[in-house]
């Protein structure tokens, strides 16, 4: 029972990683435009698509797929933001946004679904099929991998955050946009380039999520479940609160999936996710909306 | 103007009323009912989203509980099948009030990600209860006219779901020439305002969210011993809750028949689609390209487009800006 529990914690932990790099896409969405992006998962899976392409048309390595797919889906963020988002009314953008990136997500299924199929794909190498073994408890490779993905993404997003001149006028406007255009700060400029870190990110967990799990286009609905139920519990827009949330998300689903089975797993992020609302809707660990990082 | 605004919804019912038998063949009834059945959603979605402005994406969790609860009623207690419909439906609308109390603390986006996770977790749950539900096979449920060939059912169930639009479409009309739709509208252009003025913004929320919940149960319950069989993908999937959603927006949030003619226009494009493209996932492409084009370009609808708020029993829609420029010379 206690090699079970250890079992379930290590791989709650090792998912927990990839949810946080999954989420916090969401809270930049949600920090620089107050949108809730619907479509990241939609986006995630299209990753994963290109990903199985790069693997399946020239045998190579899913993660050689990373230097097309990351640009790639940094200017798709800052083109959905500029030709789509900003083009809302403010008075009710958090709603109309949401319909919008709902349309999105719709549109790449149907594309996905039309180009790929239905049935699931999967992208599975050699190396990371096998499982390390400590103490009883099995570490599969592509989870770990899958980990440490994660965890660099996250440094490289936080040091552009809090280092670099774009990071500190992202963080500017978010915190209050209009005093950050008063100091000559280029909002909306920010704004598109902060849509495109973010869906860069979800370019990143489309590969992960392609080595460590089957996919086929209808999943991504799921994933918003899970992601959305990480940011509300994290607290809206906070990057620090949804890492901290997708870790303990993570571990509570790998608990329960191992002593009770998956479909309670999966509950238990919608578990959270209401009790978040009752109890604490501005979300435990995140504090005021996005106040900091 | 006044005879057109009159006499046309007349016209319009009297051809509803006589379609079945205008049409050449069974077919055309079916995706006649279908398409009745999505007004009759999309007129109880918007009991809560016009009103209030609240966007529930996840409304085919009602839809799906409506439908499993007449199905399970139907084939595992052995109701017959009216006292089986009403009975899941007053369940949903019970279960939709405790919803609707967590549900409602929450506003704007965060009121979605509830609705969209409503779906996700009803879906996880029917999958799961494989004993009850049948899981992922699916449940059946016998036909309740066992004497009538399937084209005389489709025609039943047309005129069953019309009587459902007819119910839905008066209790908007009801709702928003009462005190409590000026509540509900107040809800929508300044919740804490509205609040303050002492409007019980709470409450008010929950019924309107309830009495939405149980129009779209019914057609659900209808929908279950109309096609026999149930599917909880299907049944449970985001894509009839935003069918409800596009319907409304396209057809006019603001209008008692908006929803009605978004769902003439969207239900026989998606049955035409599925037609002419089979059974390929483009038909979510067109939905989703859709979506993102009224959303961008038309979120009043196209009622708004046609009727300067004169015709119809519609809500006024000014912003502050154009009623100071409607007193300013």
């Amino acid at each position: 029972m206690v090699s079970l529990l250890l079992q379930g914690l290590a791989l709650g932990v090792l998912t927990g990683g990839l949810y946080a790099l999954l989420a916090s896409g969401l809270s930049l969405y949600f920090g620089v435009m107050r949108v809730v992006m619907v479509a990241h998962p939609a986006f995630l899976f299209l990753a994963a698509y290109l990903t199985y392409t790069v693997h399946t048309a020239f045998g190579l390595d899913p993660f050689l797929a990373l230097p097309v797919t990351v640009p790639l889906f940094f200017a798709l963020g800052v083109a959905v933001q500029r030709l789509l988002i900003a083009r809302l009314a403010p008075e009710n953008l958090a709603m109309m946004s949401v319909l919008l990136t709902f349309g999105i997500a719709l549109t790449i299924e149907g594309l996905l679904g039309t180009f790929y199929t239905g049935s699931y794909k999967s992208v599975s190498m050699e190396y990371a099929t096998r499982s390390l073994t400590i103490g009883g408890v099995h570490l599969p490779y592509d989870k770990i991998i899958a980990f440490w993905v994660a965890a660099i993404t996250l440094v490289v997003l936080f040091a552009v955050l809090v280092k670099s001149r774009f990071g500190q006028s992202l963080r500017a406007t978010i915190q209050h946009r209009e005093a950050a255009r008063l100091v000559g700060i280029q909002t909306e400029r920010v704004a598109g380039y902060g849509f495109g870190v973010g869906l860069a990110t979800a370019a990143v967990g489309g590969t992960v999520l392609a080595l460590i799990t089957p996919f086929f286009p209808a999943s991504h609905w799921v994933w918003i479940g899970k992601l959305m139920a990480i940011i509300v519990v994290g607290g809206l827009g906070s990057v620090i609160g949804a890492a901290l949330a997708a870790v303990l998300l993570g571990v509570v689903e790998g608990l329960v999936l191992v002593t009770v089975d998956a479909t309670w797993a999966t509950m238990m992020f919608y578990v959270f996710l209401f009790l978040a609302l009752l109890v604490r809707p501005q979300g435990f660990f995140g504090g005021r909306l996005a106040h900091r990082f | 103007m006044r005879i057109a605004s009159r006499g046309l919804p007349l016209l319009v019912a009297a051809l509803a009323i006589a379609y079945p038998f205008l049409v050449p063949n069974y077919y055309l009834v079916y995706a006649g009912a279908l398409t009745v059945m999505y007004a009759a959603m999309a007129t109880s979605w918007n009991l809560l989203g016009g009103f209030t402005g609240y966007v529930s994406l996840g409304h085919s969790a009602f839809f799906g509980l409506g439908a499993y609860g007449t199905g399970l009623l139907v084939v595992r207690a052995g109701v017959p099948w009216v006292v089986a419909l009403l009975a899941s439906a007053l369940l949903v609308t019970v279960f939709a009030v405790v919803v609707g109390i967590a549900a409602v603390r929450v506003r704007g986006a965060s009121f979605v990600i509830v609705s969209i996770a409503l779906v996700s977790m009803m879906n996880l749950v029917v999958q799961g209860w494989r004993s009850l539900t049948g899981g992922s096979t699916g449940l059946q449920v016998p036909s309740p006219f066992p004497g009538l060939h399937r084209g005389q059912t489709h025609m039943v169930f047309f005129y069953l779901f019309l009587a459902l639009l007819a119910i839905a479409l008066a209790s908007w009309w009801y709702v928003s020439r009462s005190r409590f739709g000026a509540g509900l509208r107040a809800i929508r252009e300044d919740e804490d305002k509205a609040e303050s003025l002492g409007v019980p913004t709470a409450a008010y929320k929950v019924t309107a969210f309830a009495l939405s919940a149980l129009f779209v149960a019914l057609a659900g319950g209808l929908y279950a011993v109309w096609f026999g069989s149930l599917d909880p993908i299907f049944v449970f999937s985001i894509l009839i809750g935003s069918y409800m959603v596009l319907m409304s927006l396209l057809g006019g949030v603001r209008h008692l028949f908006g929803p009605l003619l978004g769902a003439l226009i969207v239900a026989p494009a998606g049955e035409y689609f599925l037609i002419a493209l089979g059974e390929t996932q483009i038909h979510l492409t067109a939905t989703g390209l859709v979506l993102v084009l009224v959303v961008l370009f038309m979120p009043d609808g196209i009622l708004a487009r046609f009727t300067r708020r004169r015709a119809g029993p519609s809500i006024p829609d000014e912003t502050a800006e154009q009623r100071l420029q409607g007193v300013t010379p």
